[in-house]
């Protein structure tokens, strides 16, 4: 497993070290990129901060909150529809930001008269909301601001409400995950163990590391609901801040993104003796195994089991249809930590599609042992690119389709290569079995859009055919299908709703003969 | 080791390593407890011995390898066609190679960061 380094970056041969191809025979101990450190003077990262990793990654998924932040204003703007952390409460999370709008005069006099002034306006203005989320950013801890003095301030004078208080300005790491670290550690040392929760089932857990990006959470929380589990709180997407300080009474945790929160899941363990119980949501075959785990915990692996049959029946062959259509296409997996691991070998497995490069932009080695473990021989993987590392990629592997995330996605469109959002997604839900083929249906139409064939064509210097119609998907995708498959009656199109989520929020569901939990 | 065995080894490997995520925790102690919590249940359920389930730690460990041998059956028949000891030996093996790739021959050098 040789490093391998840019072309571009010869100016860098710090870089070298943070490239590799996976080779034939080898394994994980001849090569691994280096991880998590400061980003290389000279390379123009793509990373976020470690403010950004709290706030805009874990924190403000949570639903019933005011998520402020102790800054200039420009710190919140990622807020505001640049992310899909839904939520069931009309989104009141990604309706509304708030930030003190620190100035010079600030910088220089202090800001924590107005930093309490605009926590009591907040409050006043969202009379409903009792919670806030108050983030520290470079300016204001750069000039000492005691933002938790300020926040115990307030609750004393308003006891009905409760703050919670994250010291993550910008420059605490070398890139959004130390602001991940950060958070969940302060999360647990303010809040856990503050609510004593209701207990409504004898199977109760904490879903960790989920976002509930375009729907995520409701689907995987249907499954569990279908099992007659108590899902006690979400981490962070959907979620609530009441649940959150609850977390100690769970009997498991459920662990999705282990990249983002398993620190939280750590010091559960440690502190409280909850286990923790890693999974994938993505993919039949992974997914259906996460259910029958979280089953097989409780005793209750016979109601999973009839969740994996009915789903499986019901969208396999929808999955299979676009299989066929995907099979042999090359895919850069270049995603921001976790997605590199969950989706390295499944979407190998049930798309078909071959996975020529995975990259991360704020994962550590870690991240890329799952990676590389899970990936084909001949697979580029990549720490920390820059744009011009991109681009010679691209260059050198010219994949069919990237997921990525909006900003290097943008990059390829220019040199012609598709792309979907990975972090965000397209027509997301992507978790969950209809997710999956939700997942499957982008693939499908990002890879044969039609306009990627006209764009190809250089009007500078390419002639162009005047003798073709226009031509659609089907006559691209189905070009050299056999007669079996392109005629099979099985195998069938997404046939779900454009919006798979609505039926989910008002769904009701059985009630299960009391089976106290194995649980030791 | 014969080359048979070697082989065979290998194909567990890569099974776990593209299936599953418990032999990834991010610490040396975490991944030598999970190691051990997971592959001494996968071969107490593989040789048919008495499995202890006394903690939720327990349970979790087991939850994990009871899907583990079921895929492992489902994948690899010769595993029926092992006797108890050859099996055992088998799974001593895997455990060897996966603490080899993921603790004492990994690269990763936050295993031994004192920070958590």
């Amino acid at each position: 497993m040789p490093h391998h380094l840019f072309k571009c970056s010869q100016c860098i041969p710090e870089r070298e070290k943070h490239a590799v191809i996976k080779g034939p025979g080898e394994d994980l101990s001849h090569a691994l990129p280096l991880g998590y450190l400061s980003t290389i003077p000279g390379s123009i990262s793509e990373r976020g901060c470690a403010y950004c990793g709290a706030k805009h990654v874990i924190g403000t998924p949570m639903k019933d909150v005011i998520h402020l932040s102790h800054g200039p204003i420009g710190c919140t703007y990622d807020t505001w529809q640049t992310k899909r952390y839904i939520s069931d409460n009309d989104n009141f999370q990604l309706k509304y930001t708030y930030a003190t709008d620190m100035k010079e005069k600030h910088i220089i006099f202090g800001a924590e008269k107005l930093l309490k002034q605009n926590i009591l306006e907040a409050f006043k203005a969202f009379p409903d909301m009792k919670r806030m989320t108050l983030y520290q950013t470079c300016a204001s801890a750069l000039i000492g601001d005691d933002i938790s003095a300020i926040a115990q301030e307030v609750m004393d004078e308003l006891p009905d409400v409760d703050i919670f208080v994250c010291n993550s300005p910008g420059f605490a790491g070398p890139s959004q995950s130390g602001g991940h670290h950060k958070i969940n550690i302060a999360w647990i040392n303010q809040k856990v163990g503050t609510v004593e929760p209701k207990i409504t089932s004898d199977y109760v857990i904490n879903y960790v590391g989920e976002y509930n990006i375009q729907g995520d959470q409701e689907v995987m929380h249907d499954y569990f609901k279908r099992m007659g589990i108590q899902v006690l709180s979400t981490f962070t997407g959907n979620g609530s801040y009441d649940d959150l300080r609850a977390m100690h009474h769970a009997h498991l945790n459920v662990l999705e993104c282990a990249r983002s929160a398993e620190y939280i899941c750590n010091e559960l363990r440690q502190r409280y003796g909850i286990p923790r119980l890693d999974i994938d949501g993505f993919g039949f075959e992974a997914l259906s195994a996460s259910l029958r785990k979280v089953g097989l915990f409780f005793g209750i692996e016979d109601r999973a089991q009839a969740i994996i049959d009915e789903e499986t029946a019901r969208w396999k062959p929808e999955l299979d249809w676009y299989k066929e259509r995907l099979k042999g296409k090359k895919v850069c997996l270049w995603p921001g930590g976790s997605k590199l691991w969950h989706w390295a070998h499944v979407i190998h497995a049930e798309f078909g599609v071959d996975v020529v490069s995975v990259y991360t932009k704020f994962g550590h080695q870690g991240d890329m042992e799952k990676g590389i473990a899970r990936c084909e021989v001949g697979a580029l993987a990549i720490d920390d690119p820059n744009e011009l590392e991109t681009l010679e990629a691209l260059e050198m592997l010219r994949p069919d389709i990237i997921f990525t995330g909006k900003r290097p996605g943008e990059v390829a469109k220019k040199v012609r290569v598709p792309y979907l959002n990975a972090h965000a997604y397209h027509n997301g839900p992507w978790k969950g079995y209809e997710g999956w083929v939700r997942f499957a249906r982008d693939i499908y139409n990002g890879i044969y859009s039609p306009i990627h064939k006209l764009a190809l064509l250089d009007i500078s210097k390419d002639a162009i055919p005047t003798d073709k119609g226009f031509v659609t998907r089907a006559m691209l995708s189905d070009a050299d299908l056999s007669d079996e498959v392109r005629s099979s009656t099985t195998l069938r199109q997404y046939t779900g709703k454009y919006d798979s989520l609505s039926d989910l929020r008002g769904k009701t569901y059985p009630r299960f003969e009391r089976r106290p939990a194995k649980v030791a | 080791m014969d080359d048979l065995t070697k082989d065979r080894i290998e194909e567990l490997v890569d099974y776990i390593m593209k299936h599953c995520l418990w032999q990834f925790h991010s610490r040396t102690w975490d991944r030598k407890d999970q190691n051990v919590g997971v592959l001494t249940k996968t071969r107490q359920l593989l040789c048919k011995e008495r499995v202890e389930l006394e903690t939720p730690a327990d349970r979790c460990y087991w939850a994990d390898a009871v899907c583990l041998v079921e895929a492992f059956r489902h994948n690899y028949p010769w595993l029926e066609k092992m006797d108890k000891t050859e099996t055992a030996a088998l799974i001593n093996g895997l455990h060897e190679r996966l603490d080899f790739l993921t603790i004492t021959g990994s690269l990763n050098l936050e295993l031994t960061d004192q920070h958590y």
